[in-house]
């Protein structure tokens, strides 16, 4: 379970262009179930996402993740933790150009300073399983969207995390990518993982893989519908 | 499998280091070996008396360095840089340059 | 300590693959660095041999040379002089010596005639250096002829060639009797061109050298260690526009190195960013950081060493020979003994690689230390 107590962020504090995405938010997201944060561009589902998953530290408030504090955490802790319990898909895929799928893959396990040669059988049966074994070697900029997508996803799970974070995942995708990436998300909550998802198509949230939806405008929440 | 690239990497630094170590061995052998070459050299500078190397031999004071006069090397200034390429590379003699106390 | 290791190595890999992404770029910065470090310690290498060379060498020099200057030019001295400094305590032997140039207007060069101390060549045959051999194509039984003072020709039966490895000390001397000598160059058989002195005491080499010239004000003694001190001075860095010229390339190899380390793209922003929010720490970054400073320097000093020895002592410092020729037509192949100073090689590590591993990883700090959530906004 993780648990929002009263977070709130504030971006370039003290500046004139001082700006604050999230007024405090408080909000419990439990492991059995996949969230969806809904919301227009600006209404502060990213930064809400981005708290959570240990990118950044709130402005006030705290967070706990299965009832340990880790707002306080020094960096190396929180670094753990992000890299241990949470996979992230990103808007933009963010994988590094140059470099080749598979080693795109591995690179969230590096400094965990895991085995080379089983490190690479993982990576490898991780973009088969998403259909990309032909193109391990591939430069990232010579695959399609939908074929860089599921090589993000490939990159967020390689570490098995317990978590998986999803930030507007469809908005580069076209609609018959998106039911694919619908489906892929489905089985991997089949297979038990829990899936937080931040988006404003309708395509995600009115897919039957949200069990909750939680909808945000102006760095708060607005409005929440829980299916089922 | 291809090789990894540190793999790679970590060969080649291997392989120029044990290429260094090789360079060193090489050396202190060369030199260890030198003693009956210096022997000879140095029963020659003894024959021939001899104060200087032969490396410069465009001029008398680059010739003979050390026992070059004053007023040769630098007939305008001390410190002048002459129309000869090595005297950009040779300084005059220190002893020149500074005066031996004893002497005047 | 395997995850260690193998942490490390991922890292490697990772930098490597980076790097390979700009191949051109950063083969050609691998190129010109190597070629600074080749060049740098090409110099080093060389001068260091060629200074310790000399002190080994000189080192069995006359203890004092004794000179007449007149009118602050240097003259014969007379050989009767040799009496009363053979008197002053501490001087063991006086032996005028016989020297002098020789200019071969046929092949434009400068020949250094020596009356040996010992084993003189009989009159009418002379030994001469490797490089005259060379350059005349003159040998052992050859007859060789020279103009005199007094315009006359004069042959010469080679009795010998100096051996070739003594070339840095013999090169351009030509070795000939006293009577030759003088009938030569047209000194008197009363004038020696200087003294040459033998002292018991290292000590005594000042004292001696202040009575001599109370004895004989014109004087000018050079004692041994002033000798030493000469070719331990040569080739010193405040010496020679080689080292002006030298210094204005490194300083441009610096800004270029500087610019290349610290121009920290807005790509590369992003990518520390990726690399934070997928998992990475700060000092993994600045371990990338690292390896990428050093896989491009240690290779460069590494490859740059090695070849600079080559160069030095195997081809005979082949490429400073035009500089170091000058104008000079007899120039030996130095053939030097490789002296390696350790310390001049690790200054050389310290000069290079940490400096340039340095300016890689600090302008990376600020970017390492970002929120991840940077990639996210």
């Amino acid at each position: 379970m993780i648990s929002a107590r009263g977070i709130s962020k504030v971006f370039n504090h003290g500046l004139p262009n001082e700006f604050a995405a999230l007024h405090p938010v408080s909000l419990d997201v439990s492991l059995h179930e996949t969230t969806v944060l809904k919301g227009p561009s600006g209404s502060g589902k990213t930064t809400l996402l981005g708290l959570m998953a240990c990118m950044a530290r709130p402005t006030s408030g705290r967070i706990f993740l299965n009832e340990r504090e880790i707002t306080s955490l020094p960096e190396r802790f929180l670094t753990e933790i992000r890299r241990s319990t949470f996979g992230f898909i990103f808007q933009q895929f963010n994988l590094i150009k140059g470099l080749s799928a598979l080693e795109n893959v591995m690179i969230p396990a590096y400094p965990t300073g895991e085995k080379y040669s089983i490190l690479r059988r993982r990576a490898l049966e991780s973009l088969e399983m998403f259909n990309l074994g032909q193109r391990a070697d591939a430069r990232i900029e010579w695959l399609s969207g939908g074929e860089a997508q599921r090589v993000a996803i490939a990159r967020a799970l390689i570490n098995n995390p317990a978590i998986i974070i999803a930030d507007e995942p469809t908005s580069h995708l076209d609609s018959i990518q998106s039911r694919e990436f619908i489906d892929i998300m489905t089985d991997l909550k089949a297979k038990g993982r829990t899936i937080i998802l931040a988006s404003h198509d309708p395509i995600v949230y009115d897919s039957g893989l949200a069990d909750r939806v939680v909808e945000m405008r102006d760095g708060r929440i607005a409005n929440e519908i829980k299916s089922s | 499998m291809a090789l990894r690239r540190s793999t790679i990497f970590l060969r080649t630094v291997a392989g120029l280091v044990l290429l260094l170590a090789m360079i060193f061995l090489h050396a202190s052998n060369e030199v260890r070996t030198s003693g009956p070459l210096f022997a000879r050299k140095n029963a020659l500078v003894r024959q021939l008396e001899l104060t200087d190397l032969s490396i410069f031999t465009e001029a008398t004071y680059t010739r003979h360095l050390s026992m070059a006069d004053i007023s040769t090397p630098f007939q305008d200034a001390q410190m002048s840089l002459d129309h000869f390429p090595s005297g950009a590379l040779v300084e005059p003699p220190p002893h020149l340059l500074r005066n031996h106390a004893q002497l005047d | 300590m395997p995850n260690l290791i193998e942490r490390q190595r991922h890292i490697i890999d990772f930098t490597l693959s980076s790097l390979l992404r700009r191949k051109g770029k950063n083969c050609a910065l691998l190129l010109v660095y190597t070629l600074i470090v080749f060049i740098l310690a090409s110099v080093l290498f060389f001068t260091h041999a060629l200074k310790r060379e000399a002190a080994l060498l000189l080192n069995e020099a006359p203890e004092i040379i004794v000179q007449r200057t007149l009118a602050g030019r240097y003259q014969t001295i007379p050989i009767a002089w040799s009496d009363r400094i053979l008197k002053i305590n501490g001087v063991i032997s006086v032996r005028p010596r016989l020297w002098g140039y020789h200019f071969d207007s046929a092949f434009k060069a400068n020949y250094t005639l020596t009356v040996p101390a010992g084993n003189p060549p009989q009159q009418g045959s002379i030994d001469i250096g490797s490089g005259i051999s060379m350059m005349r194509g003159a040998n052992r039984g050859d007859i060789i002829a020279f103009t005199g003072h007094d315009g006359i020709p004069r042959s010469f039966k080679i009795r010998n060639i100096l051996e070739h490895e003594s070339q840095l000390l013999a090169n351009d001397l030509i070795l000939l009797s006293e009577e030759d000598y003088r009938d030569f160059t047209g000194i008197p058989a009363d004038q020696a061109t200087d003294l040459a002195l033998r002292v018991r005491n290292s000590r005594e080499y000042g004292i001696i050298a202040e009575k001599i010239t109370r004895i004989y004000p014109d004087t000018r003694p050079i004692v041994r260690t002033e000798i030493l001190r000469t070719y331990d001075a040569l080739f010193g860095w405040r010496s020679g526009l080689l080292i002006v010229i030298f210094s204005a390339a490194i300083l441009a190899f610096v800004i270029f190195a500087w610019e290349k380390a610290t121009g920290l793209s807005a790509e590369e922003r992003r990518e520390i960013g990726i690399l934070k929010a997928v998992g990475w720490e700060t000092s993994d970054i600045l371990l990338m950081k690292f390896w990428e400073g050093t896989v491009i320097s240690l290779t460069a000093f590494l490859v740059g060493i090695i070849l600079a020895y080559l160069h030095v002592f195997f081809t005979s410092s082949a490429l400073f020979a035009p500089v170091l020729k000058g104008w000079s037509t007899l120039y030996p192949a130095f053939p030097l003994t490789p002296f390696l100073d350790l310390g001049q090689v690790a200054t050389l590590f310290f000069l290079t690689v940490v400096p340039y591993t340095i300016t890689t990883i600090v302008p990376s700090w600020r970017a390492a230390t970002i929120d991840p959530d940077a990639v996210m906004r």
